[in-house]
């Protein structure tokens, strides 16, 4: 043990500390300052616990305290609060820098360190200063923003205010701050491992370290010994059905199929977690290790036992017939083909699993609480009632760091609950960033091998595809993401005749679910390459291809969707001369070892499937503010911003008066998953028919305040219900009305391509896109460029290898390094079924960027890619290729 | 053995002259289209020639709830709501709560095709 002295935010303490205890878990553990996150497992590879020591940054989970005897130490908590922020707290509020808020705090303190030493960093040193400073959403692009502001507002250049929309602006179309930016940062939003809950036990899992195995037993008699440790929880002791996936395919704990590394087979509670993870490693389990199948040619080929015995691997099938596909191909003038491959990826947010679940109250009324990651508390609550045979279930949705289609899944929830359940003790998991990666679904991968055709003018005339998606262990949501991938498979585009066959195959690799477009962006790879193909082989401009063959009135989507409104064209008239003038600036850059080139993509994004539904309910309160009840969870997008400004405006109130609940199942109705990109659609629709119902009740009787509504025998809380009813689409010939709407886009890509080392950086991408009113601007640019920056790790670095991918570096995480230009133009057609006229955009964003980048990839220096991620190694092979 | 809900297959009924559809799992995609007649025919599938009045009174409450708080209701409210244990009510319902009653009430299923 040591003493230590220290004056962290201002007031000077002793400390009496291991000498191995770290500055984060002092200052989260002892001092309950959880501003500071911990994401990378204490590698320092994440920035997210970046304090402020002696005036240097340091990441606080590789720092020991005993080392720091008379050490300053600021934290993002001592440097404002909501009411009294600092100046660059501000300017990242303001800059539309801060959307999960996970990795915030750190940022900040990165900024504050960088701006105290540097009051006018060039974006070189802003760059270099947050390199450390890892950000899943933004792209980064707003960030750097934020740092610049921050400079002008501390160097007093500007103030605050003038930067700040004014309140009289009016509530649409107008960049408000989002409602809980302040509190994330100012570290103060709480996120699940931020949850104090003394006396909790802490869980550690035991895991299949194979890939395919067979459990024979499990031996926990001496790790039910160790020190600290309350008990063993298995299979045996869980009372429900055991089952926590959409396929019912998938157990909380195994009892004899391990269909996949890290299923979970026992779970260890003690009182700490050194003491849980200690007595995890000493549970003894009898594997039989099976050969595994890791891939779709493995599980089809001819003998291969069953992932899940008694269902055969190709676990679903489904198609699409549009005209006569092969008839159309074998006239077409031009004809193209290729085969396709989108590889595994992670969805990648920064915040690992945690969830903490208690029993509230004693016997059978006792309530189960869950506080975790959900974004669609109300199924996840089912599920885990269902799960862990408990019939009082209530989801608290804590702040999530990061979305991005991975926490549509159930995972941590349902073991944390079934152990308080079983243990009859507050649980805290907080699992390790590899476990994380472990227990979550991801990209699926798709293999398609495609043809598609044009006539002799370059109007498209047929598209065949066999696509293969390989889904992993368990099934999850994989019908589904054919679905959607086969309901936008033409994109913008006319395709008179479509041909698919679609198989869904079971492996023994990480099981693919949700991730931010779920299907539409592997398939928009296939359809985008061959558009480029075509035109290269019909010697057309690839932008004039594209223009000539854009959905047209009365003309059909590939599932047979007729449409009479399609901005998609309009997109692509506008961002015609950005890339005639981006093609001319890339000739300049035609020689040498760096080559540029730009490349065009697009897509006609569909959101609200049948039987969508969203239930929000508003209530007037007494100082005539309103708040609005709505399982709308925000990990990051702007719901926010989204629910109070509608609101505001149909209310004529001001902003501060709205209230938003929306994190709790037993305060709120069910408005359906935070993903899909359908919250604004749905929800946001569902609060203006809300609102509709309260209005109309005020005016029935002349009311204007809750009091007179009571005086008037009226109610003075509505709901609104929002539901979808068209039919949807036919399995097996994929054709049907499947999309309530669309949002349209395309994005230009420029990149440069250094043909000495293979390395392709993106210069800039351009997006134009139409998600109908924009009620927040910045809220649906930061949208888009994160998305952008997603996509573009498709293109060049992602792919997740189950078993070898344990870390950020490992998996290639974005960083102000990858980071790039990125512009927005928007396109405002309102949606007439939208709320007032808007559309969904958080998934679009992603669908056109990575074919937009592949194929400038190609006009840089005429080579083809067909399996992403486009790394240095594969552009070299292919450079070598086309030169031999 | 696992079960397989892989099957995205939807069927049409039409029931007092309205179009209803039942996914693969036999849940109605639309739940704003239930009627007690609705009811009494997924019951009739289900191999319940009558419902009994104890089967009414939990898919009335279970409807109720529903339609009032814009959520279906957790085991333990039905419970409460209805004055039987929870022994009772899964033995009401071939398929138990989860598969029978909510069901046979109209709730809908978890759909995973709007995830993303």
């Amino acid at each position: 043990m040591k003493r230590v002295h220290l004056t962290v935010n201002g007031t000077r303490r002793q400390f009496v500390v291991d000498e191995d205890r770290v500055l984060l878990d002092l200052l989260r553990e002892d001092l309950k300052l959880t501003g500071a996150k911990q994401s990378c497992d204490r590698k320092g590879q994440c920035g997210a616990c970046t304090v402020i020591v002696n005036g240097k940054t340091v990441n606080s989970c590789l720092t020991r305290v005993a080392g720091l005897e008379g050490a300053d130490i600021l934290t993002v908590e001592g440097l404002g609060t909501p009411a009294n922020p600092h100046l660059i707290q501000e300017a990242f509020v303001i800059a539309g820098a801060i959307q999960c808020g996970f990795c915030t705090p750190g940022m900040i303190m990165a900024t504050k360190a960088l701006l105290d030493r540097n009051p006018d960093p060039d974006p070189e040193e802003i760059k270099h200063a947050l390199r450390r400073n890892l950000c899943r959403c933004t792209g980064y692009a707003r960030i750097f923003k934020a740092v610049e502001l921050a400079g002008r507002f501390l160097r007093k250049e500007i103030t605050p205010a003038e930067v700040t929309p004014d309140p009289n602006d009016g509530q649409i179309g107008v960049s408000h701050q989002r409602p809980w930016s302040m509190l994330k940062a100012c570290g103060l939003a709480e996120y699940s491992a931020d949850v104090i809950m003394p006396g909790a036990l802490e869980i550690a899992v035991v895991r299949s370290p194979h890939h395919r195995a067979k459990l024979l037993g499990i031996d926990t008699s001496e790790a039910k010994k160790m020190p600290g440790v309350a008990g063993i929880m298995t299979a045996a002791d869980i009372k429900g059905s055991n089952s926590m996936g959409f396929g019912k395919d998938q157990p909380v704990l195994c009892t004899d199929n391990l269909p996949v590394l890290g299923a979970a087979v026992a779970v260890v509670a003690a009182d700490t977690q050194k003491q849980a993870l200690a007595a995890a490693a000493a549970v003894k389990v009898d594997y039989e290790e099976l050969p595994a199948m890791r891939n779709s040619s493995e599980a089809m080929a001819e003998g291969a036992p069953e992932v899940h015995p008694g269902i055969p691997n190709i676990c679903h099938t489904a198609g699409q017939i549009k005209g006569d596909a092969k008839a159309a191909l074998e006239k077409s003038a031009a004809v193209v083909s290729g085969e396709f491959y989108s590889p595994l990826i992670h969805q990648a947010p920064l915040e690992p699993e945690a969830v903490v679940s208690f029993m509230d109250g004693k016997g059978e009324d006792a309530q189960l609480v869950v506080i975790g990651r959900s974004i669609w508390i109300h199924q996840h609550a089912q599920m885990i009632q269902d799960a862990v045979g408990w019939g009082n279930v209530r989801y608290i949705e804590a702040f999530a760091g990061g979305q991005f289609g991975i926490k549509c899944d159930l995972t941590s929830e349902a073991i944390a609950g079934a152990a308080a359940l079983h243990f009859q003790r507050p649980i805290r998991y907080i699992p390790s960033l590899t476990e994380s990666m472990w227990m979550t679904p991801k990209r699926h991968p798709f293999r398609m091998k495609t043809r598609m055709g044009a006539d002799a003018d370059g109007k498209l005339t047929g598209l065949e595809m066999d696509m293969i998606v390989e889904n992993g262990a368990y099934m999850s949501i994989g019908p589904g993401i054919i679905e959607r991938a086969l309901g936008m498979l033409s994109s913008g585009y006319n395709i008179p005749h479509v041909l698919v066959d679609a198989k869904l195959v079971y492996t023994n690799d990480a099981w693919g679910g949700a991730a931010r477009g779920a299907g539409p962006p592997q398939a928009n790879f296939a359809l985008e390459s061959c558009m480029d193909l075509l035109a290269a082989k019909l010697d057309m401009d690839p932008c004039e291809f594209r223009c000539i063959n854009g959905l047209q009135p009365g003309q059909t989507t590939s599932n047979g969707q007729a449409t009479d409104d399609w901005p998609f064209n309009a997109c692509l008239e506008k961002i015609k001369p950005i890339y005639d003038q981006a093609k001319k600036e890339a000739r300049v850059f035609k020689s040498g070892s760096l080559l540029r080139g730009v490349g065009l993509a697009g897509s006609s994004f569909g959101i609200a499937d049948p039987g969508d539904v969203s239930n929000v309910s508003v209530e007037l309160d007494s100082d005539g503010g309103v708040t609005i009840y709505g399982s709308v969870a925000d990990p990051g997008e702007g719901n926010d911003a989204m629910l109070t400004q509608i609101c505001a405006h149909l209310m004529n109130i001001p902003r501060e008066k709205v209230r938003l609940s929306t994190r709790d199942t037993e305060l709120t109705p069910d408005s359906g998953l935070s993903a899909g990109s359908r919250q604004t659609y749905m929800s946001g629709k569902a609060l203006v028919i809300a609102i509709e119902a309260l209005k109309g009740a005020m005016e029935a009787c002349g009311a204007t305040t809750r009091d007179e509504l009571v005086k008037a025998g009226k109610a003075f809380r509505y709901m609104g219900t929002n539901t979808k009813s068209h039919t949807g689409m036919d399995q097996k010939t994929g054709q049907g009305e499947l999309w309530d709407s669309y949002c349209h886009g395309v994005q230009l890509a420029e990149v440069e391509v250094d043909t000495d080392t293979g390395k392709v950086r993106v210069v800039k991408m351009t997006a134009v896109v139409d998600p109908g009113t924009v009620i927040n601007p910045l809220a649906v640019t930061c949208q888009i460029e994160g998305g952008m920056d997603m996509g573009a790790g498709m293109a060049l670095r992602e792919e997740y290898v189950h078993g070898k991918t344990k870390d950020w570096v490992s998996y290639k995480f974005p960083t102000t390094k990858t980071s790039f230009d990125m512009e927005t133009i928007f396109l405002e057609t309102p949606r007439e079924k939208g709320p007032l006229g808007a559309t969904g955009v958080g998934e679009f964003t992603l669908v056109p960027t990575h074919p937009a980048i592949i194929n400038a990839v190609y006009n840089a220096v005429g080579i083809r890619i067909y399996d992403m991620p486009a790394t240095p190694e594969k552009v070299l092979a292919a450079l070598k290729a086309k030169t031999v | 053995m696992p079960e397989n809900t892989g099957e995205q297959r939807r069927n049409i009924k039409y029931i007092n002259g309205l179009e209803i559809i039942i996914d693969g799992d036999g849940f109605m995609q639309n739940p704003s289209l239930w009627s007690e007649e609705v009811a009494r025919f997924l019951a009739l599938e289900a191999g319940i020639e009558t419902l009994n009045d104890q089967q009414w009174q939990v898919l009335r409450f279970i409807r109720a709830y529903y339609t009032e708080q814009g959520k279906e209701p957790m085991n333990h409210k039905i419970k409460l709501g209805v004055g039987l244990s929870l022994m009772e009510i899964e033995a009401l319902f071939p398929g138990g709560i989860a598969k029978g009653a909510r069901r046979l009430a109209g709730l809908p299923k978890a759909r995973g095709c709007a995830a993303g």
